[in-house]
């Protein structure tokens, strides 16, 4: 598929397959179009060519099964509506109220954050609200959970402790998860394959499939020699894909 | 820190001030033929309540307050909205409206008149069209000003247009139309007054109008105040109204981080 704005290419020839319950992982520069690739994936964005498919049907606006969540949480949350009904909000006229009740603390179970039904968004830290938005999008029991940079705003402890929860999640569920990042530890971290995308207008580079076991573990996975092996070679990738001029 | 409910320092100097005023009218210092005493208003005041002269006057002028605001209301927030999601809209009648927004409404009064005569309908026809301004601006205003990020959840969440507008985006434009809807609360008590004394024989405009006629300064004053209390009145239940809707957007003043 390939995206332009006007006149300028964002996009070039991108053609991604992505597999039934794989966490694949997308990394590059900014302004490689990672962001935009998503947009393509989620269905927020139509292609200016080529064709996207979920299930064999084309996309046309965000399919059924297929959920984004975005950084910048606070923008992404209903700052009036509490925990529990911003979980609740994509489930709302579609469920009775004893079955929405029930999936919306299901949900708020798998995140952590049962203890926080009741609050405002805005009393919670990031890494929390953060949470609440991965939440609403698991309330929605989705085959295919996108993940444009999530955790590109927390700090860096924090954000280990998501990522092991979200790969807990990716257990637990067998959701396919499609998650972008410019943090390529993270990358090699959380995949099963990363996709290094570089460029202007982007393009994918290289695939790279990851072989560490699950489950990972903050400590041991990244000192494997798998991992620091993998961590060269997509940066490697990464640098020449900008022309050995890498800026993230 | 509030030690006390009332801000004594604040009703001493008010009822120096009144007593000031008593004693200059009293002693013939101030030279003015129709300058009533604060004592003979609060007298004047007593006689119109127990007459119930006030009470009748007053609930034309707050039934046509509450009409006209609600319509005002109504319009502006449906003509916001309508401008404030569709561009298209925006770019055939903005224009239009741009004209039409600075006419002050006074100026229209003798049209209605002659259009409506001296009516209840006057009234209103002049309050609406004062009040639907601030409204509708401030509603436009929220709607645009809703983030895209929101569009982007609402689609991702597959909300439909109708659950969208209803579930995010009148909710997140709802600060700025309350705001609109405490502005054109002044504007709708000032035209209702206006209107009463020129376009339509009733109501606390008209009973100020008809006691200056019949030589009354203490009651015309009375009626002054009367005025003056009704607004602030209104003032601090639209307010307490405004709190309990937004009682959810205590974020919009919380300094989160």
């Amino acid at each position: 598929m390939e995206l332009s704005r006007g006149f300028r290419r964002i996009l070039d020839s991108v053609a991604l397959d992505v597999f039934r319950g794989e966490f694949l992982t997308i990394v590059g520069g900014s302004g490689t179009g990672k962001t935009s690739l998503l947009r393509l994936l989620g269905g927020l964005t139509p292609a200016s060519a080529g064709d996207i498919r979920f299930r064999g049907r084309p996309v046309n606006g965000p399919p059924e099964g297929v959920v984004v969540v975005f950084q910048d949480y606070s923008r992404a949350l209903l700052q009036w509506r509490t925990v529990a009904a911003n979980v609740a909000l994509g489930l709302e006229g579609r469920l009775g109220t004893a079955a929405l009740k029930e999936r919306v603390a299901r949900a708020l179970e798998m995140v952590g954050l049962q203890h926080c039904a009741g609050d405002q968004p805005w009393q919670l830290s990031g890494g929390m609200q953060q949470r609440v938005q991965i939440a609403r999008a698991l309330a929605l029991q989705p085959d295919v959970l996108m993940m444009d940079e999530p955790f590109g705003a927390l700090d860096a402890m924090t954000k280990a402790t998501m990522q092991d929860e979200l790969l807990r999640v990716h257990e637990r569920t067998g959701t396919s998860f499609v998650f972008i990042t410019h943090d390529i530890e993270e990358a090699v971290y959380l995949g099963d394959r990363v996709v290094v995308l570089g460029g202007s207008p982007g393009r994918i580079h290289t695939t790279v499939s990851i072989g560490l076991p699950r489950p990972r573990d903050q400590i041991a996975t990244r000192q494997s020699p798998e991992f620091l092996q993998h961590r060269l070679d997509i940066h490697a990738a990464v640098r020449e894909s900008a022309g050995g001029d890498a800026h993230f | 820190m509030r030690i006390s409910r009332f801000n004594i320092p604040g009703l001493v100097t008010i009822l120096v001030l009144l007593a000031g005023w008593e004693i200059l009218v009293r002693s013939g210092a101030a030279k003015f033929d129709y300058l009533p005493a604060p004592s003979g208003i609060l007298l004047a005041s007593v006689s119109l309540i127990v007459s119930g002269e006030l009470f009748s006057q007053a609930l034309h002028t707050v039934e046509s307050i509450l009409i006209g605001w609600t319509a005002a209301a109504a319009i502006g927030i449906g003509l916001g909205l309508a401008l404030g999601l569709s561009p298209l809209l925006r770019r055939w009648s903005l224009a239009s409206f741009e004209v039409l927004r600075p006419l002050p409404a006074i100026a229209f009064l003798p049209l209605a008149l002659l259009l409506f005569n001296f009516s209840l309908t006057t009234e209103l026809v002049l309050m609406i069209y004062a009040s639907v301004w601030p409204v509708f601006i401030n509603t436009m205003g929220g709607v645009m000003g809703v983030t895209s990020r929101l569009y982007d959840v609402s689609r991702t969440l597959r909300l439909s247009r109708m659950q969208t507008l209803v579930k995010v985006i009148v909710p997140a434009a709802a600060p700025a139309i309350v705001t609109g809807c405490r502005l054109s609360m002044g504007l709708t008590l000032v035209m209702a007054i206006v209107a009463e004394m020129i376009a339509n024989p009733h109501g606390l405009g008209y009973a100020v109008i008809s006691e200056l006629q019949a030589m009354q300064p203490q009651r015309m004053f009375a009626y002054v105040i009367f005025i003056g209390m009704l607004s602030i009145a209104l003032n601090a239940g639209l307010l307490w109204v405004s709190r309990h809707i937004l009682r959810s957007h205590r974020w919009a003043h919380a300094d989160h981080a």
